[in-house]
């Protein structure tokens, strides 16, 4: 997998206006994002991503992302699930009032007090939740963390292990558009993915371009039915990567 | 009136964007309309219910008239109720609001300065005033 | 080179088109034979804000290089842009004057800002940064504030 830059964690809350505890999330989200957890955290805009918003998409896919729930219906944890990847860890207020035994939080617009302790208990359990997730790997493919104490990349089985260290910081992930059935297509990631395979030592062929394709579909969403549509695009573009670097 | 649908009542719906804080103006603005100028007018359903296509929200918005706020252009409260088959009867964009309301800059996300509130609330009249015109028309108040 | 150079930073995904030249405060400048159509950049749009109001200076004006073409009123700052080159308004976007969110939805297309006769584009233009310069430039920028 290519190495990523440094990691953070997204939060998506549902800040749902109906209810107390939806205000409690908004809150408790903000909290973490301005004062506890600000160089660590993100947050991820739930309407944003039915509507479309690539960067946050393309965010909850690389990084780990919790779900802040206000009540049963958890349209943050099923939402983060359906428009990008299911999310690290997944809290719901009415959990962390019962977990407390708070009153119930009343004032949708203006908290009570017992809304107030579930914004800060709240806030609390996200920012240690943050604090785990950083010391884990989480692994895009199985959706779930590898079993192991540092934030480092899994060496290849059987090559020459990558360079063990934490996440690069700051270097952005770089986009790359393809031509796919007449449409421009933006692959998040595919000159990293690219330069791995090289480095790697792989060689374009039918067999490689199956292997990009599973890679690929990790940072990227593929369209049922057009696997081969793409498998083919990866193919020419990657053998047109490689021999660009041989030239030069 | 023949042909003339009637309506239980107006659906308001914000999109409380969490990144910007034209998000919480609007989430700001429609709890004013709803709770303190127009409580018998109108009912609030959250934006994110939508997005999950939640049945009576999806019910809701497609049964009765619908008057958005959106923190910015990308529209996330429009798109939504339009993809849940609502009427939107009309789109409230805060950075246009903000425009006839040049001194009220607002600042905050998790709590909005004085000027942000005052923004919501100069919205949210816009709004009342909106709703009373359209009432006449739509017959809200009236049982379905 | 594609159209778009691309990157995402964090959740931001910034764009550079690649058939223009930029200033290092982020506006471009393409060339359109004896005159040079003008805007900002994508980072520019995205790092500063939703525009509330846009000023461009009027048509018939003449600027001189380094001195302000527009100011940008967004949510967060007012922007002074300084035109790098020199030279005359002949246009302005109409569509500023009432909807100039078109800069944050459409920085490269519909969101452009003024047109300019230059009055020595080619002497004036080896000032200016290449596309892949810029991107470089805005990656480091971005990076830079997404990790502050």
């Amino acid at each position: 997998m290519p190495d990523l830059p440094k990691k953070k964690v997204g939060i998506v809350s549902c800040s749902g206006e109906e209810l107390a505890e939806g205000t409690v999330t908004r809150l408790a989200t903000r909290k973490v994002l301005d004062q506890l957890r600000s160089e660590a955290t993100v947050p991820i805009c739930l309407p944003l991503f039915m509507a479309g918003g690539q960067g946050d998409r393309a965010f909850a896919k690389f990084y780990p992302t919790i779900a802040v729930d206000g009540c049963e219906l958890r349209c943050a944890a099923r939402g983060t699930e359906k428009y990008s990847g299911k999310p690290a860890a997944s809290i719901m207020v009415r959990d962390v009032i019962a977990e407390n035994g708070f009153k119930q939080p009343e004032g949708r617009c203006h908290l009570n007090e017992a809304g107030v302790q579930a914004v800060d208990a709240t806030a609390d359990k996200i920012a240690s939740i943050v604090d785990e997730l950083l010391g884990k790997h989480w692994n895009r493919r199985a959706g779930a963390f590898d079993d192991i104490g540092l934030a480092v990349p899994i060496p290849d089985k059987g090559n020459k292990a990558k360079k063990v260290a934490p996440c690069s910081c700051g270097s952005g992930i770089p986009v790359q558009e393809v031509q796919i059935n007449g449409q421009e297509v933006k692959l998040i990631a595919l000159p990293l993915i690219f330069e791995d395979f090289r480095q790697e030592g792989k060689k374009p062929s039918a067999a490689t371009a199956m292997e990009l394709l599973e890679i690929v579909r990790v940072y990227n969403r593929i369209p049922q039915g057009e696997d081969e549509k793409y498998r083919e695009v990866l193919f020419s573009e990657y053998a047109f990567f490689c021999d660009k670097e041989a030239n030069q | 009136m023949p042909g003339k649908k009637t309506f239980i009542k107006f659906v308001i719906v914000p999109c409380s964007g969490i990144g910007k804080t034209f998000g919480s103006v609007s989430r700001e603005a429609a709890y004013i309309i709803t709770e303190d100028l127009r409580q018998d007018d109108t009912q609030l359903v959250a934006l994110a219910k939508l997005v999950m296509g939640e049945a009576s929200a999806v019910e809701t918005v497609s049964g009765n008239p619908t008057i958005t706020i959106d923190g910015c252009k990308l529209a996330c409260a429009s798109k939504m109720v339009r993809e849940s088959g609502g009427n939107i009867m009309q789109e409230f964009d805060v950075l246009d609001v903000y425009r006839r309301y040049k001194e009220l800059r607002p600042d905050g996300i998790a709590e909005l300065n004085e000027n942000g509130v005052k923004l919501a609330q100069a919205l949210a009249e816009e709004a009342a005033v909106t709703i009373d015109k359209l009432k006449v028309d739509t017959k809200v108040g009236q049982n379905a | 080179m594609s159209e778009f150079l691309e990157i995402l930073v964090d959740k931001f995904m910034f764009k550079v088109a690649t058939d223009r030249l930029y200033s290092a405060e982020g506006l471009w400048l393409k060339s359109e034979g004896n005159r040079v159509r003008i805007g900002v950049s994508d980072f520019f749009q995205q790092h500063n804000g939703d525009v509330a109001f846009a000023e461009i200076k009027a048509v018939g004006k003449e600027v001189t290089a380094n001195s302000e073409v527009a100011t940008i009123e967004t949510m967060k700052v007012n922007v002074e842009l300084p035109l790098p080159i020199s030279g005359k308004v002949v246009e302005v976007n109409p569509v500023l004057s009432t909807a100039p969110e078109a800069i944050n939805l459409d920085p490269y297309g519909t969101g452009w800002l003024a047109v300019i006769e230059a009055n020595d584009w080619n002497a004036e233009k080896t000032h200016l940064l290449e596309p892949l310069s810029y991107f470089k430039k805005m990656k480091e920028d971005a990076e830079r504030e997404i990790n502050r």
